[in-house]
């Protein structure tokens, strides 16, 4: 069974209070999730498609304004409320920048003990030898607890990012850009840690990224957005052998590729992405995309299942090959 | 630690003094005698009596114990509510926010000389009405200092991960928020000390403060004042009083604020003057834009001299890409830097760099300037922070191109900054060259920098990281644009980059970096279809391309100051021997590029 589900869900920022008309950002339009324990989920979008706060509404973090999200069978509680905190033991997040998101003036033996703190209660001993534990477990020498983050390099804050994540047993993680401010040599040890922890702790993980090679060693299944929509859903090994979206195509091409023979034809995309604020009707990549005829602007195209459980957002998939 | 010895001990003494005032061997400070007023100096009056025959120093002391009381009194209740009140408006925003912002900007809103009066006369004069009017002229400074603070730290990551935990926001506004925003909250708590000392003097000055006969330095003031002629040097007493405190407490707060951040340990490297450079070499004779010969840069650090580029050699031809590459900390960025001439003050480059028959490296600043934006331009890797957010884009450009060729005029310039900008690929210039910064993309920010870049139809570029902040979309058709202009105007390019995709798509050359020291060099496709270099197969090896598994390098790029022995790589190499830990590997050619490695024979292919 499914651990985390969303249906149809959206979030819309501003817009509110006095001119409700004004400008109103769709970050997340209507987007289908299911992540079952120890599957990895991998989102993949460019700035701007809505891949974080989809991550934020499927932890609670962010209240959706449409649609739903299930924990475990139950909708999630709003958030602050103390059946929400108690949730947070269950759930864990990673975050991006490796700098800003460990607390400068906190020891991290103290930032990983924050969640066993909270949830279960332990101090002293008990809390100092479960945070020595989780330091170990995520590769770290467990002496260094009382260090400060500025002590540590790019890579090693990342572990320690991951080791609070873990610290109260969480079923769920979402990773948001973990491996994106670090080097390629740390890039990869930071994937292995992460693919190793979910194998290990059955972790149901929605990994974000906005490099599509990250994603493929890592992730099951993928889903690529653009503007808030879902462009591309499907295992990971089909998207990549054969990707249906010319947004999915222009993604993957304009990746750079180190052996020659594999280089695609680049895929250079015209003009500028258009205003979240106000995305154009239809097919919201059609302003830019090389195939968009008239009927693409007339309705949201639907997620096609085009067979192995890949699905499109496009009108054209079939006659574009 | 040291910093807060000696403001610290200063003031422990100054409270001590005030405080023991009793126990001391004083004279009562009340105690007239007129016989003895005015007295420069007496047995046991070491400061003379004042206008009344009291004691001077006894009355300092005194004084000080009135004065100290209601200035840290007033400051801490002012700093306890308002603090609590800030965190309470910027962490729940709503209702909270209004009530107590609001309530301070009414507060705000009244002269403080105005509303001390006012609560003076309607409480009457005495140090606790002082300490009320004190406290409540100070609480809107707190109240809005704690919000703006909390409203910035609210939005980081640390805080969001702490609230991700399920924290109650107690524990969080405790343990994360609260420390986070300290600092500026002590220069807060100085200020109004500080202020409070001043003012309290002023409003006894006044006759509204501490009530005569008790002493008060404001009192001491005020009374001095009637006898400036006859005796100067009783205005001079408490005036040197306060403002030796007030010096003092401003001294302990920086220091108490660096001493609570515990990345203070990591201490800013410290200047010292720089070192002129003897000029280089004759220059080379080949026809090479940029010929770079030994490149080292060092810098003063408090832990001795570290270099963090050693002996960099490349040269660049027209019409070529030069790439270099290396993880944070290879060297890479200064190499850059150093070119540019825009090193630090703490760091020195030498070596050669040859341009246009000139060494780079030796270039006095005015030349350089000339230089820069010229016929050698740069590209950063931030263009959010590169362009000048008040200024319209297309005047940034047209700026560009007066800052070297000011003879053409306004017009004209503004004329080619909009064929620039069509130039980098910007649809519908004119419309763009009117907008501000923020109302462009990110990808279109970079065009627009490299419009400024090519202002003045440079030979060379050197882009640092051009396209890392950017969408792989984005990052493919600014790759696109560099080529191009590189191939219509012969120019020639130097590309700091992390990635090796960005190297194999667009470089000719490429030098590959690691701990200070070029590891290897050579044409690109040779170096990707067969690298030599451990680290250079291992970073190639780290990309996830194709369908192989990505391997990581362990450990980290060692730091300056603690370079290994032998080969600098040799700890996190897998192929290291015995040989490799203690005998530094020399740069030598080898397969028609240069390689530092002693086992690349050796080693399978």
């Amino acid at each position: 069974m499914s651990l985390v589900v969303a249906e149809r869900v959206e979030k819309t920022f501003g817009g509110g209070g006095l001119f409700p008309r004004m400008g109103g950002v769709r970050a997340v339009a209507g987007v289908d999730v299911t992540i079952a324990r120890g599957e990895a989920l991998g989102v993949v979008g460019e700035s701007g498609s809505g891949k974080s706060t989809l991550g934020r509404l499927l932890l609670g973090l962010l209240a959706a304004s449409g649609g739903r999200v299930t924990f475990d069978g139950a909708s999630l509680p709003p958030p602050g409320s103390r059946a929400w905190r108690r949730l947070r033991a269950r759930m864990g997040i990673v975050f991006q920048d490796p700098f800003g998101s460990l607390d400068p003036r906190r020891s991290i033996g103290a930032q990983i003990g924050d969640g066993l703190a909270i949830h279960l209660g332990l101090s002293g001993p008990g809390r100092a030898a479960r945070v020595a534990a989780l330091l170990e477990q995520v590769g770290l020498d467990p002496r260094r607890a009382g260090a400060f983050p500025h002590e540590f390099s790019g890579g090693q804050r990342q572990r320690v990012g991951i080791a609070r994540a873990l610290a109260t047993g969480p079923e769920f993680l979402v990773a948001d850009e973990p491996v994106s401010a670090l080097d390629v040599s740390i890039q990869a040890q930071i994937l292995k840690l992460l693919g190793t922890l979910r194998r290990d702790l059955g972790l149901a993980l929605l990994f974000i990224s906005h490099d599509l090679p990250v994603v493929r060693h890592l992730c099951d299944r993928l889903i690529v957005m653009y503007l808030g929509r879902v462009m591309e859903a499907g295992p990971v090994d089909a998207v990549f052998a054969a990707p249906r979206h010319p947004y999915t195509r222009a993604l993957l091409s304009a990746t750079p590729m180190l052996d020659p023979a594999r280089r695609r034809a680049r895929i250079l995309l015209p003009g500028e992405p258009p205003s979240p604020t106000n995305p154009p009707s239809g097919c919201v990549f059609r302003t830019r995309c090389r195939h968009a005829m008239h009927a693409c602007g007339d309705a949201p195209p639907p997620l096609r299942d085009l067979g192995g459980g890949q699905r499109v957002a496009c009108i054209r998939a079939d006659e574009i090959g | 630690m040291r910093r807060l010895l000696l403001p610290g001990a200063g003031v422990a003494l100054i409270v001590l003094l005030a405080f023991a005032a009793p126990l001391l061997p004083l004279a009562d400070p009340v105690a007239q005698d007129t016989v003895n007023r005015l007295a420069p100096w007496l047995p046991g009056s070491p400061l003379g009596r004042d206008e009344f025959g009291r004691d001077v120093l006894s009355r300092l002391i005194w004084g000080a114990q009135s004065s100290l009381q209601v200035a840290f009194a007033s400051s801490a209740i002012a700093c306890v509510i308002g603090v609590t009140l800030g965190l309470l408006a910027g962490w729940f925003r709503g209702v909270a926010e209004f009530l107590s912002i609001r309530s301070a900007d009414v507060l705000l809103c009244f002269p403080p000389i105005l509303l001390a009066l006012l609560v003076v006369t309607l409480l009457g004069p005495g140090t606790g009405t002082l300490i009320f009017v004190l406290s409540l002229l100070y609480l809107p400074n707190f109240i809005r200092v704690a919000y703006a603070e909390v409203l910035s730290a609210r939005n980081q990551d640390y805080v969001e991960a702490v609230r991700a935990l399920g924290a109650s926001p107690a524990r969080l506004l405790g343990l994360t928020v609260l420390p986070n925003i300290a600092g500026p909250l002590l220069v807060q708590v100085s200020l109004s000390i500080a202020s409070a000392v001043i003012l309290e003097s002023g409003l006894s000055f006044l006759g509204l403060g501490v009530v005569p006969p008790t002493p008060s330095w404001g009192l001491m003031i005020r009374g001095a004042r009637a006898t400036m002629d006859v005796a100067p040097t009783l205005l001079l007493w408490p005036c040197l009083a306060l403002t030796l405190t007030i010096l003092l407490m401003n001294l302990l707060c920086d220091a108490l604020r660096d001493a609570l951040d515990p990345r203070a340990a990591a201490m800013q490297p410290r200047l010292r003057p720089i070192d002129r450079l003897l000029p280089g070499l004759v220059p080379p004779p080949q026809p090479a834009l940029l010929e770079v010969r030994g490149l080292s840069v060092e810098i003063a650090t408090p832990g001795g001299m570290v270099r963090p580029v050693e002996q960099v050699s490349f040269s660049v031809r027209a019409g070529e890409t030069l790439a270099i590459v290396g993880e944070s900390g290879s060297g890479k960025s200064l190499t850059a830097t150093a070119l540019m001439g825009l090193l630090p003050p703490a760091a020195r480059a030498s070596g050669a760099a040859w341009f246009d028959g000139r060494n780079l490296l030796a270039l006095p600043e005015d030349q350089f300037r000339r230089l820069r934006g010229g016929a050698i331009a740069v590209v950063f890797q931030d263009p959010m922070s590169s362009l000048n957010p008040v200024h319209r884009v297309g005047d940034q450009v047209a700026e560009a191109i007066l800052a070297h060729r000011p003879a053409i005029g306004a017009g004209r310039a503004r004329a080619e900054a909009v064929a620039l900008l069509a130039r980098v690929g910007i649809a519908d210039p004119e419309r763009r060259a009117r907008a501000y910064p923020h109302q462009l993309s990110g990808g279109m920010k970079q065009r627009v920098m490299i419009a400024m870049a090519l202002a003045n139809t440079p030979r060379l570029l050197i882009a640092d990281e051009p396209t890392t902040a950017l969408d792989v979309t984005v990052q493919a058709s600014i790759l696109d644009l560099l080529a191009r202009l590189r191939a219509e105007d012969g120019m020639g390019l130097v590309l700091i980059t992390h990635s090796l995709g960005v190297v194999a798509e667009v470089a000719d050359e490429v030098v590959v970096m690691y701990a200070a020291q070029v590891v290897e060099q050579g044409r690109v496709e040779d170096v990707f279809a067969r690298p030599l270099h451990p680290y250079t197969r291992a970073l190639l090896a780290a990309i996830p391309d194709g369908d192989r598994e990505p391997d990581g390098i362990p450990g980290v790029v060692p730091r300056p100051d603690s370079w290994p022995p032998g080969c600098r790589f040799a700890p996190r190499c897998g192929h290291a021997t015995e040989r490799c830990g203690a005998e530094p590997p020399a740069l030598e050619a080898a397969l028609g590029r240069r390689v530092r490695c002693l086992r690349w024979r050796e080693l399978p292919a």
